[in-house]
């Protein structure tokens, strides 16, 4: 027993100092990845490529499922979007508020009949309708099968473009955010198949006419620590992934994609619990198989503003079906794992999300139970385990200050002086206590799975009109 | 002498994990220092950026006529990045006067000839700025420059002075452009090279025709594409020798030329690409005769209405319903062929459009003159669908499923 307690501590310190390393290596790619991509910028004037006639069409798809605290302010949001070939699909996923009512009242809706081909499988269509005030807007009302997935697939029947860009319906785009998504794909069209863009928290922001007018952190406490998360997953984790060509997720929040290629790979997976970073891998999948080359690209400039959980409730909820989807996909694409063919991704970006994300709570969790276990047997190295703690603590809160560093030296939304302070000070609280609470989140979402409780819990939300001051 | 691991491994976990404590609380520190500092720094820097930008801006109108003197900031690195800023700035809104006022001064000043040295004896980024700053001035002086660094080992850099020579919208920048292209091929995404060739062609797209009949595949297909793009009725013939290419890029490339082209014999060479067996020539071409308003390109529409891709039925359609005073008579026609799919693709166009009415009442005009054509039209129209055949399925058919288009090919 000592013998195995010894162990699993040790363990538990190798885990802790290999992931530490990875954080640590990602943030230095990083960091100099956005500097080079800042002045790669200077040379790519974004008004040169908004006068070419030869920047592809993009359809904005976003699915709405009870939106009618955000929808009038989103749609007006995307519909003002800097992109001269743009077409809007709004997909109302069988909302049982006034979402529908909402926009047939806002944009002048009428039924129309448009060109439909159920090409990838979707629950029926009730009905189309296109604005009168803005002909780029076309709105499907579907019935819901509780899948975001299965919506945005019904957004895809409709798209007539070459470019797919699927966004939340209770997100706000910058204005720019297309043309600044759509730099990777003009600059290598033919390989470029995928590219993300950032997701930043709206929370505690004023929105005017569907636009961003003040950036300010959110008020509670734990809403700022997702902040922090947020800009260490996007600014950190995604920007180094996506520049070795190993991006396995795509924010559902915001993404690009090619159309032919949802397509060939039959939309999304309206089953999947993390219907977006299943797109990734099934894209990932279907190209190495043909051994097509391709890039899946992340710029970290195009930003869409979401709206995240502002109870504890919900934000367990939310990040227990995160740890859900999460195995579900890659239990889905075990086979992929040491697999010659899939290269990189099966070597070392899947392993990476076993070990690193999907075993994380369990391997955390258990260290913690072990060590309180040595502890109570009288077994435990106090200075070792004293020492190893504060190590863990200090350097995951450096990666976290490295983010927030990154944010700093690069994008610097925050411009008071409170926020950027804030912002530093939750760095130190977000690896204790907030980071044990989100592992016995993540072992929630596991156990789940593991009974089979797969249902989609409701999230508590604000609504981006709550946040309107203009 | 003991080898570091070796020190590392006798001193133990525990020693290891103190010293990692320690460089981590100092990382920290330092990081947290860092943003700081830089805050406080920037915001110094901007404030007295600001202050001297507002400064220049105030007397702007006796800096450019040279009332100030030029070394009284030209000598200052921080005021000349400003006033050089102002003028770049200032080129992208500038009509042709306010453009050659500004270039005049950028040469009095030398702060072209400094980019131009720039551009050629520096490296990396800060040739890229060089290029980038020189393709802004749209000087010609500075094409000769953007050319070479067209030859850069960099990848950015060549980029940056590709658009360099798109900026400057000239047939000297196009030389400069083919040649390259042809010396190396596509060594810049192919959307770049057509963008730039697109902005340096308009004035002399002759210039393009010795490359597309002799460079390779690849490259034919793309300048075919910028061809497309541009006004050409000083090349009208050679297009329509190109729309019998062998390549389908090259014919839908013609058939889009096409379009800008006039309405002479393009009409007739549209018509036959309408019948292409590859779809996007066919949809290529539909879209150019629906931009042309002359009688002759109506007959080919309609049959294009029945085409067996979806796109090209669409695209039809809306070509169709853009004849706004023929609404009655096309509609007939388009009922008259008796195809569900097509007058399915004209309901959503017309639909689209918001014509409906239009049309409605044009029809009741007709019956109510005693058209019993006109009535029956009407019922189709209330009706959405043909009358005898099986009814069309409002949201589903057998399509064919959608072959990928080119990026540059996809409809637009």
């Amino acid at each position: 027993m000592i013998h195995f307690l010894d162990v699993a501590n040790h363990t538990l310190f190798v885990y802790y100092f290999v992931c530490n390393l990875f954080y640590l290596t990602t943030l230095l790619i990083a960091l100099k990845t956005s500097a080079a991509h800042q002045k790669r910028l200077k040379s790519f004037r974004l008004e040169w490529f908004k006068e070419s006639p030869l920047v592809p069409p993009i359809t904005v798809l976003a699915p709405a499922h009870n939106e009618e605290r955000s929808i009038r302010v989103s749609v007006r949001n995307m519909l003002a979007l800097d992109y001269a070939e743009l077409e809007v699909i709004v997909i109302n996923d069988g909302s049982v508020d006034s979402t529908l009512e909402q926009m047939i009242d806002e944009f002048k809706l009428e039924a129309v009949r448009a060109v439909y081909v159920p090409q990838v499988a979707c629950a029926p269509v009730k009905a189309l309708y296109r604005s009168a005030a803005d002909p780029r807007l076309l709105v499907i009302d579907k019935e819901s099968v509780g899948s975001k997935a299965d919506a945005v697939n019904a957004g895809l029947n409709a798209a007539t473009s070459p470019y797919v860009c699927v966004v939340d319906a209770d997100s706000i785009l910058e204005p720019d955010a297309l043309l600044r998504i759509m730099v990777p794909v003009l600059n290598d069209p033919a390989q470029v198949i995928g590219v993300g863009g950032i997701v930043r928290v709206v929370n505690g922001s004023e929105i005017a006419n569907g636009r961003l007018s003040r950036v300010r952190l959110p008020r509670k406490g734990f809403e700022v620590i997702q902040v922090v998360e947020y800009l260490r997953a996007f600014l950190i984790g995604r920007e180094a992934w996506a520049q070795a060509n190993m991006l396995t997720i795509i924010s559902g929040a915001f993404g690009l994609f090619r159309t032919d290629l949802v397509r060939a790979v039959h939309g999304f997976r309206a089953e999947a619990i993390g219907e977006d970073f299943d797109l990734v891998a099934r894209l990932h999948r279907y190209l190495l198989d043909r051994e097509i080359p391709y890039r899946i690209q992340f710029v970290p400039d195009p930003v869409c503003w979401t709206e995240v959980p502002s109870d504890l409730k919900s934000l367990g909820r939310q990040r227990a079906r995160w740890q859900k989807g999460l195995i579900d996909v890659l239990l889905k694409n075990r086979d992929m794992l040491f697999r010659r063919r899939y290269g990189r991704i099966g070597w070392i970006a899947l392993p990476y999300m076993w070990v690193f994300e999907l075993f994380a709570p369990v391997i955390e969790i258990g260290g913690i139970f072990t060590i309180v276990l040595a502890a109570c047997l009288g077994v435990l190295n106090e200075k070792f385990c004293i020492e190893f703690l504060i190590y863990g603590y200090v350097f995951a809160t450096m990666i976290s200050i490295g983010s927030v560093l990154q944010e700093e030296v690069t994008y610097k939304r925050y411009n008071e002086w409170q926020d950027v302070l804030r912002l530093v000070s939750y760095c130190f609280f977000e690896h204790f206590p907030y980071r044990q609470l989100h592992m016995i989140w993540r072992l929630q979402g596991l156990w789940q799975f593991a009974r089979g409780d797969l249902a989609w819990k409701p999230l508590k939300r604000q609504g981006l009109e709550s946040a309107q001051s203009g | 002498m003991e080898s570091t691991f070796r020190r590392l491994w006798t001193l133990g976990p525990a020693a290891f994990v103190v010293k990692v404590i320690i460089a981590a609380i100092v990382a920290d520190a330092l990081l947290l220092g860092f943003i700081l500092l830089r805050r406080m720094y920037r915001r110094r820097y901007f404030a007295r950026r600001d202050r001297r930008v507002f400064e220049f801006r105030q007397k702007w109108e006796q800096l450019l006529s040279g009332d100030i003197p030029y070394d009284a900031w030209r000598l200052d690195n921080f005021d000349r990045q400003i006033v050089e800023d102002i003028v770049l700035d200032a080129f992208e809104a500038a009509n042709p006067v306010e453009s050659a006022r500004l270039l005049g001064f950028m040469r009095k000043t030398g702060l072209i000839e400094k980019r131009i040295f720039e551009a050629r004896h520096y490296r990396g980024w800060q040739r890229m700025a060089a290029l980038v700053a020189l393709g802004r001035t749209r000087a010609p002086e500075g094409i000769s420059a953007l050319a070479e660094g067209l030859r850069d080992k960099h990848q950015e850099t060549r980029h940056a002075a590709l658009r360099g020579l798109a900026r400057t919208a000239s047939p000297e920048a196009a030389g400069e452009i083919l040649t390259w292209v042809g010396e190396r091929g596509l060594q810049a995404p192919a959307l770049l090279i057509q963008n730039a060739l697109i902005n340096c062609c308009r004035e002399a797209p002759r210039m393009l025709l010795p490359y597309l009949e002799h460079a390779d595949r690849e490259v034919r297909e793309m300048l075919a594409r910028v061809l497309g793009e541009i006004p050409v009725n000083s090349i009208e013939n050679a297009l329509i020798a190109l729309a019998e290419d062998d390549l389908p890029e090259m014919r839908a490339a013609a058939a889009r030329a096409l379009s800008n082209a006039g309405h002479g014999q393009a009409v007739e060479a549209l018509a036959e690409l309408a019948k292409d067996p590859v779809w996007f020539v066919r949809l290529r071409a539909v879209v150019a005769l629906g931009k042309i308003y002359d009688a002759r390109a109506i007959r080919p529409l309609l049959q294009a209405l029945t085409d067996s891709n979806r796109l090209v039925r669409m695209r039809a359609a809306e070509g169709l319903v853009d004849r706004k005073s023929e609404l009655a008579s096309i509609f007939a026609e388009a009922v008259a062929a008796q195809d569900r799919y097509g007058l399915y693709a004209y309901f959503a166009a017309l639909e689209n459009a918001g014509l409906r009415k239009q049309l409605e009442a044009q029809l009741q005009e007709q019956a109510a003159g005693g058209d019993s054509n006109a009535a029956n039209l009407l019922a189709t129209l209330a009706a959405g669908e043909l009358k005898a055949p099986p009814p069309a399925p409002l949201l589903s058919g057998p399509e064919q499923p959608l072959a990928p288009a080119p990026a540059a090919m996809a409809p637009k």
